[in-house]
């Protein structure tokens, strides 16, 4: 028997080693931005503590919908591209996806807390909320159709698809519902740009903030990757096994008897 | 609890339990495998 | 392509003149969903006059849903898919000629919506031709991203629910836009600027849709009939 077919190469020590810095490093950014965001940095001279925000849910948002669906988006065209395809882009795709979707609710999420006090809405059907909404929906329709069962090839095949299709439609949709806006009665009233004049330890937290969260989904993304690849394996490795209990049932005692498969293997009725 | 307050609850939270999810399932698909490398079909 | 665009298109349309699936079936769900509407909104014709643009759209995504599940289920039996993916055809070609078989049904539809919204809604049309364009151009989209979608979900025993899912947020533009258009055409768009002039950015946007997703169709519906 092939030795590859079931066994699974754990990561290198130097694999181990950077995923393991990763994760201590967005976990340590992660905490300082929460300090330095809830209790160092001072209040906002409009928006008073709601400002606090700022440190989690832009990151969030350029980690879901930028990071994450660029990177599910181009791993899906480099999968479908004949000349690059590797099983490496699939996995990277779901797993960005798995990921990103997980973000992406989340900046539904914090944006809706952010707005309520802010401007009296949960929410409001303005081009970024409604294009990240959008983008929650179709990411979860990748997964539903990640679930469906199939061969690796096809299953990512259709899943790389669905991202590309995904990554068309949003710009469009973003653009049309921005026209719809600007074409309906000016300018929205909801305007989730920083003023342009956060500075000091508010722009220090900020950036760090960027980082610590682009580091977690980096940590994330290369332990969703790992349990793929760990996840294919084994179901090979269950096809194969169930495959061999089935060929030993054939060569065993006559089907009726109960009795062990692998244990009756050479016995014969 | 203010608004910041649960925001921030929220985000990390869920971020939390699904870097602890992440962690659990592949602690217990690298058990399964390193079983399973061993056992070869006949 | 193009020749096997045709063959592929005159195939479908002549299995829904014989069938009449569509027109019996799919075009009554969508006066069927102009109808609820007004139980929805009614009894008041104002509000529906007011909404009619918008549910004259919904009714039309709806429909194209169905009738995508229907171009792809005429192949479902007999292994017609794998006769269809091995006779050699230019998979380009299917591709356009199942979108134009799915689109020429939708725009049967939507003569009838329109009707259907005139009668039930009391809409007045005040510019045909801007309704005209408009449904030409959000119809090739939806045609077009319906049939890749319908390709995709063809075949898995999901796809009655799959479909609808994968399909109807990518739809969301055309809908978006071609409710503004209509009510552009309707006269009842308020304040947007410049009403009705040439090249009215709405119809851009739908244009530019379906020249997406039919370009996206034509490069990726061979690769993508190789999935089982």
């Amino acid at each position: 028997m092939n030795p590859t077919d079931t066994e699974v190469t754990p990561w290198s020590p130097t694999a181990t080693w950077v995923v393991r810095g990763l994760g201590m490093a967005a976990a340590v950014a992660v905490a300082a931005t929460v300090w330095l965001g809830l209790w160092v940095t001072p209040p906002d001279q409009a928006q008073h503590n709601l400002v606090r925000l700022v440190y989690v849910h832009p990151p969030i948002a350029w980690v879901a919908l930028y990071l994450a669906f660029g990177v599910a988006a181009a791993s899906s065209v480099l999968w479908l591209w004949p000349r690059t395809r590797s099983r490496f882009w699939d996995r990277l795709a779901v797993s960005a996806v798995e990921v990103g979707t997980v973000f992406t609710a989340l900046t539904l999420i914090t944006g809706s807390i952010w707005g309520r006090p802010t401007w009296g809405v949960w929410w409001a059907w303005d081009a970024r909320l409604t294009s990240t909404a959008l983008l929650l929906v179709l990411l979860l329709g990748y997964l539903a159709v990640r679930r469906v069962p199939a061969d690796p090839d096809s299953r990512a095949r259709r899943s790389a698809v669905v991202a590309l299709v995904a990554a068309v439609d949003v710009p469009i949709v973003h653009f049309s519902v921005d026209w719809w806006h600007t074409l309906h009665q000016g300018a929205t009233v909801l305007n989730a740009n920083l003023s342009p004049t956060i500075h000091g330890s508010m722009a220090w937290t900020l950036l760090l903030g960027f980082v610590a969260f682009t580091l977690l989904f980096a940590w994330m993304l290369a332990i969703r990757y790992r349990i793929e690849v760990l996840s294919e394996r084994l179901l090979d490795s269950e096809l194969d096994v169930a495959l061999h209990e089935r060929w030993a049932e054939g060569t065993g005692p006559v089907a009726g008897e109960p009795g062990g498969a692998l244990a009756s293997t050479g016995r014969r009725a | 609890m203010s608004y910041i307050d649960a925001g921030y609850a929220i985000a990390l939270g869920v971020l939390a339990a699904y870097g602890a999810i992440l962690w659990r399932r592949r602690q217990r698909l690298e058990r399964a495998a390193a079983r399973s490398g061993g056992r070869r079909a006949p | 392509m193009w020749r096997d665009t045709v063959l592929v298109a005159g195939k479908d349309l002549r299995i829904e003149l014989r069938s009449r699936v569509v027109m019996h079936q799919v075009v009554p769900v969508g006066v069927l969903v102009l109808v609820l509407f007004a139980f929805a909104l009614g009894p008041d014709r104002a509000p529906m006059a007011k909404a009619a643009p918008g549910l004259f759209w919904v009714a039309v995504l709806f429909a194209s849903v169905l009738a995508v599940q229907r171009s792809f289920a005429v192949e479902a039996s007999d292994g017609a898919r794998d006769g269809l993916r091995l006779s050699g055809l230019d998979p380009a070609g299917v591709f356009l000629g199942k979108s134009a078989a799915v689109a020429v049904q939708l725009v049967v539809l939507e003569v009838v919506l329109t009707a259907g919204v005139v009668v039930l809604y009391g809409s007045h049309i005040r510019s045909y031709g801007s309704i005209i364009v408009a449904g030409l151009a959000g119809t090739a989209g939806l045609a077009a991203a319906g049939t890749l979608y319908g390709a995709l979900a063809a075949g898995l025993r999901v796809r009655e629910t799959l479909l609808p899912f994968l399909f109807l947020p990518v739809a969301a533009p055309v809908l978006l836009a071609g409710t503004r258009a209509w009510q552009v055409a309707l006269g009842t768009a308020g304040n947007v600027g410049n009403v009705g002039s040439a090249g009215d950015p709405w119809v851009r946007l739908l244009l530019v849709f379906a020249a997406v997703y039919l370009a996206l169709g034509v490069v990726i519906f061979g690769p993508l009939q190789e999935a089982s």
